[in-house]
């Protein structure tokens, strides 16, 4: 073989050497584990912190159970605990951590309630002019339970 | 010594094939490690297909879906990025010569804080919230623009994105054609809705589906034939937003109005 010719050969494989050994440092080790991505990055989204518990943690044991039982049985069951009283996963870890306490403002029952044109016609609103003379909704019903009977 | 066209050829091929097969020895040596190891331990991908259902009847634009995701994903809270939001459609009585209908759309805040009617009842023809999240499409856009593989589609049908991993070029929030990507200015990365990824491998629900107090948005698996999600499939009458983009969209909506775009 010629000589001019041997040299470029040489250095094509060394080219292609380094470009394997390159690529082995940087493309991380999962990457193309299950796809054209970095496999490892599903298990980091599994592990993110949760911040929402959810009601059953509070109903549970002898924790809450009484209001929970109360609440699990009228129409405001739909609304989660953590909806009005913040999130609750580190309360639940650990008792001592405290809440947010809930917002019992009119302005916060309105949120849903107030009348509003877009809502669907069947869901209970008032009217904040002519419903309850500016007191607090909780003067009246009780959150847990907001239907006289 | 000359070189013939031959030899040039056998010799280029020889150097080609012992590249290549050196090229597969050492990717195997490097990786054979964790190619045996099965992902998210405890939870098999393979058997869940995630759908979620927004019937927009149901929707009062509270806005507790909207404020539960920021705080369960350390969404920014002080800016105007969403995961998921409402929009609020009002069609005005309004009917010009064209019979075309003036329709006003808006979402303040994402819609978090609910609400105000800052438009006479009367002048409203008729009005809906519209609540809008990622919809994790079998076909995704933004998944196929993504230069550097750091956006994918999970086996159980979430599309993610690797924050490690992005550059934050943003061409995936310019390719999603339903505005529900943002830049994560914290992050340095474009951000999305992962349908709660963390939270639904253990058996949880996304927190706007268990924020939501009407029940107007649903999550289910599709490969579970009791599941929620998969009954309305089978039995309600659905929409898409966008079909005609062949996203193949997997948010099934309920109760769409022809404006909603």
């Amino acid at each position: 073989m010629q000589p001019h010719l041997k040299r470029a050969f040489t250095i094509l494989a060394l080219i292609i050497i380094a470009f394997i050994f390159v690529r082995s440092l940087v493309v991380p080790e999962s990457f193309g584990q299950y796809g054209w991505y970095r496999g490892d990055s599903v298990k980091e989204l599994r592990n993110l912190t949760v911040n929402y518990a959810g009601s059953i943690s509070c109903g549970e044991e002898n924790c809450h159970e009484n209001i929970y039982t109360v609440w699990v049985k009228d129409r405001h069951k739909t609304v989660n605990c953590e909806t009005c009283h913040s999130p609750a996963q580190k309360h639940v870890l650990n008792a001592r951590e405290p809440l947010t306490p809930a917002d019992d403002s009119r302005d916060y029952c309105g949120k849903c309630h107030f009348k509003r044109i877009s809502r669907p016609e069947t869901f209970p609103q008032i009217d904040p002019e002519a419903h309850g003379e500016d007191l607090r909704c909780v003067y009246c019903h009780n959150p847990h339970k907001p239907w006289f009977d | 010594m000359d070189i013939t066209r031959r030899d040039f050829t056998k010799i280029g091929c020889k150097i080609i094939i012992s590249a290549a097969s050196g090229t597969a020895i050492v990717e195997s040596m490097f990786t054979k490690g964790i190619a045996a190891e099965n992902p998210p331990e405890g939870y098999d991908w393979e058997k869940h297909f995630w759908g979620y259902v927004v019937d927009t009847r149901k929707c009062i634009g509270c806005g507790m879906c909207a404020s539960a995701c920021k705080m369960e994903n350390e969404v920014p809270f002080d800016e105007e990025v969403y995961r998921t939001w409402i929009e609020r459609y009002r069609v005005k009585k309004t009917i010009n010569e064209t019979r075309e209908e003036e329709v006003e759309i808006d979402s303040p805040d994402g819609g978090i804080e609910g609400f105000e009617d800052d438009i006479p009842a009367e002048e409203i023809k008729k009005a809906f919230y519209v609540p809008k999240i990622c919809n994790h499409c079998d076909n995704a856009p933004c998944v196929q623009v993504c230069p550097v593989g750091a956006t994918y589609t999970t086996k159980d049908g979430v599309v993610l994105v690797d924050y490690e991993y992005c550059i934050g070029c943003r061409y995936c929030i310019q390719g999603c054609p339903y505005g529900a990507r943002y830049f994560n200015t914290e992050k340095g990365t474009a951000d999305k809705c992962t349908w709660c990824y963390h939270r639904i491998t253990k058996g949880l629900l996304p927190a706007c589906v268990q924020a939501c107090p009407t029940g107007a948005r649903k999550f289910g698996d599709l490969k579970d034939n009791t599941s929620e999600v998969k009954k309305i499939m089978d039995e309600e009458r659905i929409t898409l937003l966008k079909p005609d983009l062949g996203t193949k969209p997997k948010v099934f909506y309920i109760g769409l109005d022809r404006e909603v775009r």
